[in-house]
C-alpha cells in the first residue's frame, strides 16, 4: 500500500534515510516496505526522491474523493 | 556499563522545537547532542513542512491598533475562537510566545526559509510596503486580525538541519529517547535505544531539553480506528511525558472531555494539516451538497456560531456529504491554493496523488470529513514548565510538550524551542561535570532491552489494542456514562477498574523481533505510564469544574495532585 518504486529508483536510500516511521529499509536493489502497516503517508520518500523514482499508494479509505461539476 | 556520551545539553527529540533549541544552545557556548527517533530532515510534526505561523509584527501590527496582549486575549479567551478554548491556555507562556515571534521568522528567513514574495493577493492583509519590496503573505485564521503568514514551510526541518550541523550539534538520529537519569533529584542524563541496530545509549549532560512533540498518539482509540493515519505524526508516542513522570517532573494533566463541533478539519482523514482553515480561503468555499456555501472568507467575519449552524440546517436538511470547491474560483487563485496545499502535512503527496486520480481544484469539488460533535476525545498529560521553560525538577527544561500553550503550534514551539537552548545553556555555567549512577543505567537498560530478550510474549499491537481498549473505559467514565448526579459513584468504581487493568497490562510481557519492534514495543510501556497518571487524577473530585486543571507528580510511585486554577493575566475586555 504505502509507496512503490519504479525503474528510476538508483538505491541511492535517500527515502530509507529520512523515512519517519522507520518504514523503509535498504533492500536488494531497491528500498523494501519493512513496515507498510506503519506508514503515515507523509510523502516524505516522494519529496526527497531526486530521482522521481517514489509514488505513494494510497489505501482506498485514504483517497481523494471528487466530483465533477465542470 | 555503556559507555556514556558526555555533553553539556542533551536535546531529546529533533522536531521543530527541538532543533530550535539545540541551535540556541550551541550559539551560548553548549556542546550540544540531539537524541532524535526518526531523522531530523523530516521528523516530528512540521517534518513535511509548515505553512502558516502566527505572529506579531510591530511594524504592521502596531498602526492597526493591534497589541500583543490584544492578541493574546484574542486566541485564548475573547475572540471567536478564543472563546470556544475555556480558559485553559496559559496566557504567560502565549505572551512570551506572541512578542518572541517576529524573531523567529527572521531568523527562519535568514537560514533560507522563504517568507517574503514578490507578489500579494487582495486577500492577504494589505499594508503599504514600497512598490518593488517583497511582502508577507497575512491571512487571518481564526483570529480577530490578520496575524498568519502563509508561507512554505516544507523543507523547515531541513534548514534546521543544516543550520545543526553547522553548529557542530551531534544529532544521532535513530535513537529514541527511553528514560532519563537522575541524581540527587537532578536530572545528569539519559537513555535511548537505537531503532536500527538496538544499540543502548547513554548520555551524560549537565542539563536536558525535552522536545519530543505535543502528542500521546496511539494512547486512545483513533477516531477512523488507524493508528498511523493521524492528525500528529503517529510516532509521537508521549515518550517524552513518560520520561518526564518516572522521573518525578510536575505535569500537566488535561481530562478527557467531549470535543467541540470544529466543523470540517481534514480531508478524509489524511491531511495533517489545517488548509481548510486557512490556505483554503482564498480561493476555495466549504460547501454543502446542494453547492451553497456554508463559510465565505475569514476577512468577511462571520461568526464561528454561524458557520455552525450553516453545516448543521444541511445536516438536518439532508444536504450532504461537504465539499471543498474552488471550481469557481479565478485561475490564479486555484494556483495560489495548490503553492498553498503543497507546504504543509500530507498534502504535498496528496496533491501529486490528485493528479494520479485525475482530480483538479478546476473541475472537481472534493469531499471533505465533517467532524462528529461531542464525540468523546482523550485527556492530555505534559511536562509543566515555568517562563524560563524549567520543569520542576532540576536540570530538566521542556519546549514541547508543555501545558496548553500549543493551539498555536510552529510558533509556540519555534518560540520556547529557542528559549529554552539559551535558559539551559546559562543555567549550566559553572556546573561541575555530571555523573550518572551505574545501577541506574544498568536497571533502565534492562527495563529497556527486555522485550528482545523475551522468547515469547505479546506483540506490541496486541498490548497496544488492550491500552486502547481500557483509555476507551476511562473516557466513557469520565464523560460519557455519567448521569447527572451519579457521576462519581459510577465514576470511582470505573477508574479502579482502569487502574487494575493497566497495572496488570503493565506486568504483560512482550516480544521484540528486531530493534524496530523493541521501539515500539517501548513506546507502549510509556504510553501506559501516561495513561495511568491520568486515570489516578480523574479521582481528584475537583476534575470536572470547568477551567481547571492539575499539576500532578509521582513521589515514591505514589501520585500527588494539586489543582490550580488557570492563570488568566489580561481582564477581559469590557464589551464596546
Amino acid at each position: 500500500m504505502p509507496p512503490v518504486f519504479n525503474e528510476k529508483c538508483t538505491a541511492c536510500y535517500k527515502c530509507v534515510e529520512v523515512c519517519p516511521g522507520d518504514v523503509l529499509r535498504e533492500g536488494d536493489g531497491k528500498p523494501r516496505v519493512a513496515y507498510p502497516d506503519e506508514c503515515s503517508h507523509c510523502g516524505a520518500c516522494m519529496m526527497d526522491c531526486q530521482f522521481e523514482a517514489v509514488r505513494l499508494n494510497l489505501p482506498i479509505w485514504m483517497r481523494p474523493v471528487g466530483k465533477r461539476v465542470k | 556499563m555503556t559507555k556514556p556520551i558526555k555533553i553539556d545539553v542533551l536535546v531529546i527529540g529533533g522536531g521543530l522545537s527541538g532543533c530550535m533549541a539545540a541551535i540556541n544552545a550551541s550559539d551560548h557556548g553548549a556542546k550540544v547532542a540531539i537524541m532524535e527517533k526518526s531523522h531530523t530532515e523530516r521528523s516530528g510534526a512540521a517534518g513535511t513542512g509548515n505553512d502558516h505561523f502566527w505572529f506579531y509584527d510591530p511594524e504592521i501590527h502596531e498602526p492597526r491598533g493591534w497589541t500583543i496582549p490584544d492578541m493574546v486575549r484574542d486566541i485564548s479567551t475573547d475572540g471567536e475562537y478564543g472563546k470556544t478554548k475555556g480558559g485553559l491556555m496559559d496566557q504567560e507562556l502565549l505572551e512570551i510566545v506572541a512578542a518572541g515571534t517576529k524573531a523567529a521568522v527572521d531568523r527562519l528567513e535568514s537560514w533560507g526559509v522563504q517568507f517574503k514574495y514578490d507578489k500579494i493577493y487582495p486577500w492577504n492583509l494589505q499594508y503599504d510596503a514600497p512598490e518593488g519590496e517583497k511582502k508577507y503573505r497575512i491571512v487571518p485564521q481564526f483570529q480577530s486580525e490578520p496575524d498568519t503568514l502563509n508561507y512554505d514551510g516544507r523543507d523547515i526541518k531541513k534548514r534546521l538541519t543544516e543550520q545543526c550541523e553547522k553548529r557542530g550539534v551531534d544529532i544521532f538520529n535513530r535513537v529514541a529517547g527511553t528514560g532519563l537519569l537522575t541524581m540527587d533529584g537532578k536530572v545528569v542524563g539519559a537513555t535511548g535505544v537505537h531503532m536500527r541496530t538496538g544499540e543502548f545509549h547513554v548520555f551524560e549532560a549537565k542539563a536536558v531539553i525535552m522536545a519530543t512533540g505535543m502528542d500521546q498518539w496511539r494512547l486512545f482509540k483513533p477516531h477512523n480506528g488507524q493508528w498511523f493515519n493521524s492528525q500528529s505524526p503517529p510516532y509521537i508516542t508521549g515518550d517524552g511525558e513518560a520520561m518526564a513522570v518516572r522521573a518525578g517532573a510536575e505535569v500537566f494533566i488535561l481530562q478527557a472531555g467531549k470535543s467541540q463541533h470544529n466543523g470540517f478539519q481534514y480531508w478524509r482523514n489524511i491531511m495533517r494539516s489545517s488548509p481548510s482553515a486557512t490556505t483554503c480561503f482564498p480561493a476555495g468555499r466549504l460547501v454543502n451538497a446542494d453547492r451553497e456555501v456554508m463559510i465565505r472568507h475569514p476577512a468577511v467575519r462571520e461568526p464561528m456560531r454561524k458557520y455552525r449552524q450553516n453545516v448543521e440546517d444541511s445536516v438536518a436538511e439532508g444536504k450532504i456529504p461537504f465539499y471543498l470547491d474552488w471550481t469557481d474560483a479565478p485561475e490564479e487563485e486555484i494556483q495560489y491554493a495548490e503553492w498553498a496545499y503543497g507546504n504543509e502535512g500530507l498534502c504535498w503527496a496528496l496533491r501529486e496523488i490528485m493528479k494520479d486520480l485525475g482530480l483538479d481544484f478546476r473541475t472537481h469539488m472534493i469531499e471533505i470529513e465533517l467532524e462528529e460533535p461531542g464525540r468523546n476525545g482523550g485527556g492530555f498529560l505534559a511536562p509543566f514548565i515555568d517562563t524560563d521553560c524549567k520543569t520542576s525538577l532540576e536540570g530538566l527544561f521542556a519546549c514541547s510538550p508543555v501545558q496548553f500553550a500549543g493551539e498555536v503550534a510552529a510558533p509556540t514551539y519555534t518560540v520556547l524551542g529557542w528559549r529554552s537552548g539559551e535558559k539551559a545553556a546559562e543555567f549550566i555555567k559553572n556546573m561541575p561535570e555530571p555523573e550518572v549512577d551505574p545501577d541506574q543505567v544498568k536497571a533502565e537498560e534492562e527495563r529497556v532491552l527486555q522485550p528482545i530478550s523475551e522468547a515469547e510474549g505479546f506483540t506490541w499491537q496486541e498490548v497496544n489494542i488492550e491500552l486502547n481498549q481500557i483509555m476507551e473505559e476511562y473516557k466513557k467514565y469520565v464523560v460519557g456514562f455519567n448521569p447527572p448526579g451519579g457521576r462519581n459513584k459510577m465514576s470511582t468504581t470505573g477508574f479502579n477498574n482502569c487502574l487494575d487493568q493497566l497495572a496488570k497490562l503493565k506486568e504483560a510481557k512482550m516480544k521484540a523481533k528486531n530493534p524496530h519492534e523493541l521501539v515500539r514495543c517501548n513506546e507502549v510501556m510509556n504510553l501506559i505510564d501516561v495513561g495511568t497518571l491520568m486515570v489516578r487524577a480523574a479521582f481528584e473530585e475537583d476534575q470536572f469544574k470547568r477551567g481547571n486543571w492539575f499539576l500532578g507528580k509521582l513521589e515514591d510511585d505514589k501520585p500527588v495532585f494539586r489543582l490550580e486554577p488557570i492563570k488568566v493575566k489580561y481582564p477581559p475586555q469590557e464589551a464596546a
